[in-house]
This record gives C-alpha cells, sequence and structure tokens, in this order.
C-alpha cells in the first residue's frame, strides 16, 4: 500500500484573540519565573532577575506564534487540489498575508526582547530595571495586540478547515458532477453511506462531500460536487469553483450527471452544453454520462433532437448509462463501470511505472515443478466433506465461550476435559507431579502397561497354581505360646525403658564435683569410699582412683585443720568462691569491665536502658541555622 | 472457510496458536474467546487443545507439528509434555528435542510431506524432524530471512510467502515444496505470514486487521472452500495491482 500523505487538518491548535493571547502570555510569566525580588540584592541578581522575565516571555511569544505557522498548511506545500480549495474558500493573498504578519511580529518581538534585555544589562537599581522589564512586556503585548484582526482571520480559517472532509488526492476517486439539482447528492446518499443533504431546490449541497464504497476488495472514495451553471470562469462563484477545484486536480473517474426529464429547470441541450464547456477539465480521465431520473421518462421516449444530441456525444466515445436515483435503476450498472475504468486506467499507469517490480511478484503464482514421482495429496478428513455438504443449517454445539459465559465468574478452565484416553473414568485420576522427592516424568516407562499386565498375568498363574493356599493356621497350640512369650518380652522392655529414663531424668544442674562444697556428710562418704578403694582397685581406672586419693587427702588435711578450731568460718569470700584460682579472678574482673563499658559510657541504668532523655532538644531546634549546622549547633 | 481471528487484541494469532490436520493446539488466555474461534470450525473434527509451552503462550511459535506428529523445544515441561500427550491422538507422535534455536515455530516451517528449516539447525534436530514429521527437509531462507516459519506458511495445496519474495525465488521455493506458491501478506499488509496466519488443508485462521483482499488471496492460494490458485492472476489481479 503507497504512502499517501493525509491531508486532516483537524489537529491545528486554537488560535487565540489578541486579547486572549497578551492574558497567556502574561500569565504564564507571572506563573513560571520567580516573583519575589529585593532591592538589596547584588544589582547582577536583580538584572538576572527581570532579565529572565523578558527573555521568558519573548520564548513565550516565539513559540506560540511559531506553532501557528507551523500548524497552518503552507500553500506551496500542499497538494495542488487543497492549494486551490483553500484559495477559493479563504482567498489565498489574505491568508498569506496574515500569516506573513505573523512572522513578522515573532521577529519584531525577538528584537524587542533583545534590545531590552541588552539594555537591563546596564540597570543600576531595582526600580530602573523594573522599569525597562514592564517596558520590554508593554512593547511585546502592543505588537501582539496589532495583530488582533490576523488572528481571528487565522481562526476562522482553522475552524472551517477543521470541517473540511478529508479527501486522499492520490487514492481512488469517483467525481460527481452536473448542473444543480440534477441528483449527484441522491447518487452519493445510494452508493455509499454518506448522509448528504437532498433538497429539491438549486445548490442545496455548497461544499465538498465525501462518502466512502466498497468495490473489488478496494476503498473507493466518493466525491460529491456543488452543483455548476454553464458560465465563464470568472462568473463563477465560490460554491461552483469547489467543484472546478476538484475537477481540476483529483484524478478521478468524473462521473457527469444529466437530468433527461428537465425537471432540475435546465434543457438537456443546455446540459451537454455545460459538459462541453468542462471538457478540458476531462482529458485524461475517465469520464462517463449518466442519464438520471429515467423513472420519470425513459430514454426511448425522449425526442428525436434531443436523441441526436446525445448519439453526438456517444460518437466521440463517451459512454452514457441510463439510471434512477428513485428505484434504483441502472444504478450499480454505473457505479460499477466508472470503477472499472479508473481501475484500469490506473493499473496502466502504474505498471508503466517503475515501482512495478515490486508489485509483479504479488501477481504472480509460482507452480512447482515436478521433483518425484511421490504422490502428495491433500489430507482432508469425510467428515469435513460431510459437513461441507450439509452446510452449517444444523445448530450449533455449544462452545467453551458460551459456558463461559453462563458461568461469569466461576466458570474455571477444565484442561483434563480435552483428554483423550483409552480408558475414560481415568481423566480425571489424580497424578502427583513429584513423588518422594522424585519427578515422577523422570520413571515413565513407555512399556509400563505391558509390565503390568505380564505381572498380572504371572500372579494369575500362581494364584491358579494354589501357591497362596496353604496360609499359616492361627489356631496352632505352638503359635500361642510364642504370641504369649513374645508379648511378655515386649511389656517387659517397655517397662524397663521407663524405668531407665526415669533414673536419667533429674531436676537439677549437674556440678563438677570438684566445685561441690565440703560437707560433713559427704566427707563421711569419702572416708568410706577410701577404704573401699583400698579394697578393690580392678573396677576403676588407675587414673581417677589416683586423683580420687590425692582429694582425699586434701580433705582429711582440712578436716584435720577444721578440728583444731571451730571458732573461725571456713568459707571463703564469696568473690572468690566461684573461681578455682586468682588469675581466674583477675580475669573475669577484666571482663566484667568491658562488658559495662557501653553502659557506663551512656549512663544506662543497665543493659535494657533504652530511654532517651530528651526527643527534641532545644538547642538543635531553635535559632538560625546556616551552614553546616543542621545536625550540630 | 478462512476467518479472522484475535489473541487478546494480538492479529499474531499463529503465535499463539498451532494448527495441523490432525490437532489444532491453542494458548490459554484469560477468556475462551480464542479457543471457541477454533472450537466452532473444528471441535467436530480434530482435537482443539489448550496448552501451555515452558509456561508462555506462545505456542506457535515454540513447537513444529503436522499431521504426523509434534515437535516441542526442551524448554516444555513433563506435565505440558504429558497433558499434550493425554490430549493428541495415538498416531501423532510427540517429540522433545534439545536445540539450540528452542523457537521451532519460527525456524521450521512445514506441511504433511516438506518441512522447510533455518539453515543453521542442527543435524540431529533435522533428523528429528524428518522422522517424527515423516517429511524431507530443506535448509532454506525467505527473501533473505532466515527464521522460514515466520515468513511462510503452507498447507498440502499451496502456500503464502513473504512479500518482497521474488518471482524466481518463488519458483524455486514452490519446485521444493511441490505446491503453488504466492508472495503475499496479512494483518493489513504485515510480512509475518508465520505469525499471522495458521492454516490447514480445509481451514485458515489469519488476524483481525487481515484485509478482504488479503483473505481472498489467501483461500485461494491455499485452496480453501474451493477458491483456486489461479484467481490471484484472474479476478484478484487487479485488486493486487492497485492496493
Amino acid at each position: 500500500m503507497a504512502a499517501t500523505t493525509c491531508y486532516n487538518f483537524k489537529k491545528t491548535t486554537v488560535v487565540p484573540s489578541a486579547k486572549d493571547f497578551v492574558d497567556i502570555i502574561l500569565s504564564k510569566t507571572q506563573r513560571k519565573t520567580p516573583t519575589v525580588v529585593h532591592k538589596h540584592y547584588q544589582i547582577g541578581r536583580i538584572r538576572q532577575f527581570y532579565m529572565r522575565k523578558v527573555k521568558f516571555t519573548q520564548q513565550n511569544c516565539h513559540d506560540r506564534l511559531s506553532q501557528i505557522l507551523n500548524d497552518f498548511p503552507k500553500l506551496d506545500e500542499v497538494h495542488p487540489f487543497y492549494a486551490d480549495l483553500m484559495n477559493i474558500l479563504y482567498d489565498k493573498n489574505h491568508y498569506k498575508l496574515a500569516l506573513g504578519q505573523l512572522n513578522t511580529a515573532m521577529h519584531l518581538i525577538d528584537n524587542v526582547a533583545k534590545d531590552y534585555v541588552r539594555l537591563l544589562k546596564y540597570g543600576d537599581s531595582l526600580y530602573r530595571c523594573k522599569q525597562l522589564k514592564k517596558a520590554a512586556l508593554g512593547r511585546m503585548c502592543t505588537i501582539l495586540k496589532r495583530q488582533n484582526q490576523s488572528l481571528q482571520y487565522l481562526e476562522q480559517v482553522r475552524q472551517h478547515l477543521a470541517r473540511l472532509p478529508t479527501i486522499d488526492p492520490n487514492t481512488r476517486t469517483i467525481l460527481i458532477c452536473g448542473f444543480p439539482n440534477v441528483g449527484k447528492s441522491s447518487f452519493i446518499n445510494k452508493i455509499t453511506r454518506a448522509d448528504v443533504e437532498v433538497q429539491p431546490y438549486a445548490f442545496t449541497t455548497k461544499s465538498l462531500f465525501v462518502g466512502h464504497m466498497d468495490y473489488k476488495y478496494l476503498r473507493w472514495q466518493v466525491v460529491d460536487t456543488p452543483g455548476i451553471l454553464d458560465h465563464s470562469l470568472e462568473q463563477r462563484n465560490a460554491i461552483e469553483m469547489q467543484a472546478i477545484a476538484a475537477l481540476a486536480h483529483l484524478r478521478a473517474a468524473v462521473l457527469y450527471i444529466m437530468d433527461i426529464s428537465g425537471q432540475c429547470g435546465h434543457s438537456i441541450e443546455e446540459q451537454i452544453g455545460l459538459f462541453r464547456s468542462l471538457q478540458p477539465l476531462f482529458s485524461k480521465k475517465p469520464i462517463l454520462i449518466a442519464l438520471n431520473k429515467i423513472d420519470i421518462i425513459g430514454v426511448t421516449d425522449l425526442s428525436d433532437d434531443v436523441k441526436t444530441q446525445l448519439q453526438s456525444l456517444t460518437t466521440e466515445g463517451i459512454d452514457l448509462l441510463p439510471m434512477s436515483t428513485v428505484t434504483e435503476e441502472g444504478l450499480f450498472d454505473v457505479k460499477k463501470e466508472a470503477c472499472e475504468r479508473l481501475l484500469a486506467q490506473r493499473i496502466e499507469v502504474k505498471l508503466k511505472s517503475r515501482r512495478v517490480n515490486d508489485i509483479i511478484n504479488r501477481v504472480h503464482v509460482a507452480t512447482p515443478v515436478q521433483r518425484d514421482d511421490k504422490d502428495r495429496p491433500v489430507f482432508i478428513p469425510d467428515s469435513v466433506k460431510e459437513k461441507k455438504a450439509i452446510d452449517d443449517s444444523i445448530s450449533k454445539k455449544k462452545l467453551m465461550r458460551d459456558y463461559e459465559e453462563e458461568l461469569g465468574d466461576d466458570y474455571i478452565l477444565d484442561l483434563k476435559r480435552e483428554y483423550d484416553l483409552k480408558n475414560e473414568d481415568e481423566k480425571y485420576d489424580i497424578v502427583p507431579e513429584i513423588y518422594e522427592g522424585k519427578n515422577i516424568a523422570d520413571f515413565i516407562d513407555p512399556e509400563i502397561m505391558e509390565k503390568l499386565e505380564s505381572l498380572e498375568r504371572e500372579e494369575e498363574l500362581r494364584e491358579a497354581a494354589g501357591i497362596y493356599d496353604d496360609e499359616i493356621d492361627e489356631d496352632d497350640d505352638e503359635y500361642t505360646e510364642i504370641k504369649k512369650k513374645a508379648d511378655l518380652i515386649r511389656s517387659k522392655k517397655k517397662l524397663l525403658a521407663l524405668k531407665n529414663r526415669e533414673k536419667k531424668s533429674r531436676n537439677k544442674p549437674t556440678m563438677p564435683r570438684r566445685k561441690i562444697q565440703a560437707t560433713r556428710s559427704r566427707l563421711d562418704k569419702f572416708q568410706n569410699m577410701d577404704e573401699m578403694e583400698s579394697m578393690d582397685t580392678s573396677t576403676e581406672a588407675n587414673a581417677v582412683s589416683r586423683k580420687r586419693q590425692s582429694l582425699s587427702k586434701e580433705i582429711m588435711q582440712r578436716k584435720r585443720k577444721a578440728s583444731r578450731s571451730v571458732t573461725r568460718s571456713q568459707s571463703r569470700p564469696r568473690d572468690e568462691s566461684a573461681f578455682a584460682n586468682p588469675s581466674q579472678k583477675a580475669r573475669a574482673r577484666i571482663l566484667t569491665k568491658k562488658s559495662q563499658k557501653k553502659i557506663r559510657f551512656g549512663a544506662l541504668k543497665g543493659e535494657s536502658d533504652r530511654a532517651i532523655p530528651d526527643l527534641k532538644p532545644k538547642h538543635l531546634y531553635s535559632g538560625k541555622r546556616k551552614q553546616g549546622k543542621t545536625s550540630r549547633r | 472457510m478462512a476467518t479472522r481471528a484475535h489473541f487478546e487484541k494480538s492479529c499474531e494469532i499463529g503465535v499463539f496458536s498451532k494448527l495441523t490436520n490432525t490437532y489444532c493446539l491453542t494458548a490459554i488466555g484469560a477468556s475462551e474467546n480464542f479457543y471457541s474461534v477454533f472450537e466452532s470450525e473444528l471441535a467436530e473434527t480434530i482435537p482443539v487443545i489448550h496448552t501451555s509451552l515452558a509456561g508462555c503462550r506462545i505456542i506457535g511459535t515454540l513447537c513444529v507439528g503436522n499431521r504426523h506428529g509434534l515437535i516441542v523445544p526442551s524448554s516444555a515441561t513433563d506435565q505440558e509434555l504429558q497433558h499434550i500427550r493425554n490430549c493428541l491422538p495415538d498416531a501423532v507422535k510427540v517429540q522433545r528435542v534439545e536445540e539450540r534455536l528452542s523457537a521451532l515455530g519460527n525456524v521450521v516451517a512445514c506441511n504433511d510431506y516438506v518441512a522447510l528449516v533455518h539453515p543453521d539447525l542442527d543435524v540431529e534436530t533435522e533428523e528429528i524432524i524428518a522422522d517424527t514429521l515423516r517429511v524431507e527437509v530443506f535448509r532454506q531462507t525467505i527473501a533473505g530471512n532466515v527464521i522460514v516459519g515466520n515468513y511462510c506458511a503452507f498447507n498440502n495445496a499451496g502456500g503464502l510467502v513473504h512479500p518482497r519474495t521474488n518471482t524466481n525465488d518463488l519458483d524455486e521455493l514452490s519446485s521444493l515444496l511441490q505446491v503453488p506458491l504466492a508472495a503475499g501478506t496479512v494483518n493489513r499488509g504485515s510480512d509475518a505470514i508465520g505469525a499471522g496466519l495458521v492454516v490447514n488443508d480445509w481451514c485458515a485462521f489469519c488476524g483481525m486487521d487481515t484485509t478482504s483482499t488479503e483473505l481472498s488471496v489467501i483461500e485461494s492460494i491455499f485452496k480453501i472452500s474451493g477458491a483456486q490458485p489461479s484467481a490471484i492472476t484472474g479476478h484478484l489481479r487487479d485488486t493486487l495491482v492497485d492496493t
């Protein structure tokens, strides 16, 4: 499909009136630039403040105006059809002048801004700078206000342009023309979906209208033109000129509609006359004359005089087709003929052009050269052929979409429904993906069914052979005896286990023996033990016994000491009692200090103290914050 | 019958479905609309199956198949494979391949007799394709494009290829495939034929954007509902030239 420029002027931005324009510009300056300045500021800063305002205003004006200039179509750049149409509707000179003036205004504003920015560089006080800014903005606004007329005119043009029909000058087009009131609009209403007003008076259609239709899988554009009267070009009014512009510039099939009944108020001679005067515009275009309103008077009923005139047209190679927009007789023949002719012409042109190579492969069907004797038939199941034969007159099966619609949110896609299994009731069997940490799929054996079958067969054979017949007789005496004994053993085992567990469980901390305080009773016990030890040495390891001997010696010494004096207590100081020797105690002290360091440093009550004495210390929240004084003042 | 369809507003339906003469796979979408398009046309003759491959919906791009078999990439999970196996008729072989070019639908195009493959495809994969799908395999490009599966579509009656394939290439490919070929577009001028179109011997589905011209070219080249390829050089010629 060829890329064609689309002429759509609906996107053009609105052109504000001069007053609105000034308001927009000034309020934007106010909103988007800083507003506070003080006279004690450095002069450089004051100058920069006002320069920014002037430059900003100028830039805004420039952007807005250049957007207007860009948005409006340039008459030299658009398709000649549109250029001509705009000339007719809006007057080319006026249009160009308006745009030209806006362009000049834009440059003037640029210059004003440049001058005042230069002056501002020499502003020596806030007051002077402000006056200069005021003057600059004032002059810019005056320049804009002077463009009021151009702006208003352009806004009108914009509104009109936006309402123009989108006519593509390069596509397949059928152009309908003729005297007013011959049935042009009725024709377009019949063959397209356009809804053009039809009234029984002349010049009902005052501008171009477009409708679209399909023919041969293609999109066709049908353009309805206002009626044309038969007078010289200079005398034609703007309405007629639109039709002329369309005729002159659109590469289209021209359909000249004639009213053979004469109801339109113009005789057939006049209509033929107009045709002749328009003929220069029809050159190189497929042309067709439609004789309309044959429901009122048939072509055969026309007077001989008229017939001969029409005959003369036929001899020039112009086809006359009768039709009636009321009865729709011959309407589609006319449409078909016009389309065919234009299509033939367009194809001829295209095939002669350089682009022919791009399209020639599209209309080529490559047929295979037989490379072997293998037959490669089409595979169409018989059911399809049968279905074709019956045609789809039978009531349709319910589709998944229907179920989904019926159930709404409750619908759940059931994938297993589609399963095609040998055994239908296996469809919904649950098969785990992973079983005991193993991927089931890894263990799938293609021959598993055969193996299972063979196993089952073997089992059957065994059963048949009677291998499972001689089962153990439970009433046997021997068996009951064994069972009783087994029960006894089990219960005894259980009891023993319980007892053991009881013994093991102790509800107090285990202490190393050498840390246990020596008490009288224990000492006595040890004494006994000593005696016992001397009696049997074979039961315990030598090392252990030696240790115990030395321990008992020590205890004996202590016992002797204690017996000497009972007035003094033998207990050690409490802070030493947990330690084996002084060095251990010293080390513990160091560790304690270390662990308390944080608490002491933070003046905390203990480990769990999370209190913050003052959440908002006054000194951090009052006074000025100058550089670097946010966290520490 | 050639039918227009779309998968969740995407016109590239070849990406989301796979159609052969014995089965049809469709992606699992948010609704059943896409599935039902296929279901209404095909459900009475062949199984229409919901599936995903490697957890993705782009099943048409990932797998390749014909009447005899289906080949899926190694990224397809065991469960998906089991599901497909359970759904397909026993006559259709399902095979998983280890292939670097894992988008098999893009790199292979086939009908029931011939397959075109990407020039860089593994030799092993080529053998598996030949065995599983029972086809002759040719390494080819289409209009200079290596992803043959994306730029052509053909059934046992005809084929449509990339619009920029020149006439010599068309003739050559046609002799290779032993079916008539035409160059054309789908989806209002898209050249991704394989992505925009799925076709078997009696049925075709294309994207929603496909124009009526494209649709009639498709029907005639694939000989669907009695149309003949001669229409392209006949009454469709004018239309094709002027678009």
